[in-house]
């Protein structure tokens, strides 16, 4: 079976040690991992994954900036936000931006699954 | 003297030494059953099903009951009778205090009477100190989101003793992990812990061993943080106010006291230690 590629990008390294960790045994694959936003812009050129889950308050670039930067390089790269701050303004922000999608932390495994489930419904 | 559990209060009245509260606490973790242990215990949860419930409950804001009746696979009644079980077999701590011979009921019902009435007057003066503080919705938002998960990340008894406005300087034998929330004010959050609540607090979070103040760790704690200030900030939205949080950091030094106006500090108790939740405003 041909597993969705997926490249991570978050400053915390616990958050991408969880969704790693979520993402084992299942039809995602962790092609790329990377804390910050200017090493995953270059990362992404490089890999070009199926899916980009984006943090988005980063120290340096944020993800927005980052996002914007990824969707200059492929107009159609799948980036879904993944975020503590869900006020409207952030999730409108990011959508208006380009995001196919926001995803509020904390989670669980099966809730995260079913997220990345549904995200390969449209991508 | 401020809110606090009952064990404590014996503690700080001399009615008991630390090792017969240690003692009646261990007889209280062996005696007394979560619902989740209960329905795996008379098999109506696998086990499997329960480590499931029980990481639910500890990463989103969704109560134990609700989960078991979600993803367990129990229904009311079932829930009901487990629940009664859990209250007619519950060994509060005046109870194991009993049990191990270092109180006479008489002495406990004595301290518990005196023990309610002061704790009326520390919810009072709780209270109080949140209206008088600067900006009281923020800083009991904040406060309110670190104690719910505090108690959540380490799956233990966290409870919030009273609030008072210092220098924000950093005690000794603790690590601050904090966070800017910048937008329509600035303030900035923040947890000062002592090295055993951080590990367990991180260990909750990202479900795997860690040890003591190590980065993985530190960043852990600091991710702890980061969900409680994008809490804040989404549930300040609902006021009017237009925050965002910056990235969290760790320090141990006293960042960022002195940068902005006051600091309130809530001690709060998190098991048997003392931990600072600030609220730089």
């Amino acid at each position: 079976m041909t597993k969705w590629r997926v490249m991570t990008v978050d400053d915390s390294a616990a958050i991408l040690t969880i969704i790693a960790a979520y993402l084992e045994d299942s039809e995602f694959e962790v092609i790329a991992a990377e804390r910050d936003g200017i090493m995953a812009v270059e990362r992404f050129a490089q890999e070009r994954p199926d899916i980009v889950l984006l943090d988005l308050i980063m120290p340096g670039q944020s993800g927005v900036e980052t996002l914007g930067r990824i969707l200059a390089i492929d107009p159609d790269a799948f980036v879904v936000i993944v975020s503590s701050l869900g006020t409207e303004d952030a999730v409108h922000e990011c959508l208006t931006s380009g995001a196919r999608s926001f995803l509020q932390k904390p989670f669980t495994r099966d809730d995260f699954i079913d997220f990345m489930r549904d995200l390969t419904q449209v991508a | 003297m401020g809110s606090m559990f009952f064990g404590q209060y014996l503690l700080s009245k001399g009615a008991i030494n630390r090792e017969a509260l240690i003692e009646a606490i261990e007889l209280q973790r062996k005696t007394n059953l979560s619902l989740v242990e209960l329905a795996v215990r008379d098999g109506c949860l696998e086990p499997q099903r329960a480590e499931g419930i029980l990481t639910r409950y500890r990463t989103t804001d969704a109560g134990l009951e609700e989960l078991c009746l979600e993803y367990g696979q129990i229904d009311r009644e079932k829930l009901d009778e487990l629940r009664r079980n859990q209250q007619s077999d519950w060994v509060r701590i005046g109870v194991a205090l009993v049990a191990s011979g270092h109180l006479t009921r008489d002495q406990v019902v004595e301290h518990l009477a005196a023990f309610h009435e002061v704790q009326h007057e520390a919810n009072q003066q709780l209270e109080a100190d949140f209206r008088a503080c600067n900006d009281p919705e923020t800083v009991r938002t904040v406060v309110e989101l670190a104690v719910f998960h505090l108690k959540r990340f380490t799956n233990g008894p966290v409870k919030l003793q009273n609030l008072t406005e210092d220098g924000g300087v950093l005690s000794s034998g603790r690590r601050r992990y904090a966070q800017k929330l910048l937008g329509d004010r600035e303030l900035c959050i923040a947890l000062d812990l002592p090295s055993q609540v951080a590990t367990v607090a991180a260990q909750g979070f990202i479900g795997i061993p860690v040890e003591d103040d190590s980065e993985v760790a530190i960043d852990a704690v600091c991710e702890c943080v980061n969900i409680i200030g994008g809490h804040a900030c989404t549930r300040l939205e609902a006021s009017g106010f237009r925050l965002r949080p910056e990235p969290p950091f760790s320090t141990e030094g006293d960042e960022p006291a002195g940068e902005l106006r006051s600091s309130i500090r809530a001690r709060v108790m998190a098991g048997d230690h003392e931990v600072d939740v600030r609220v730089f405003v």
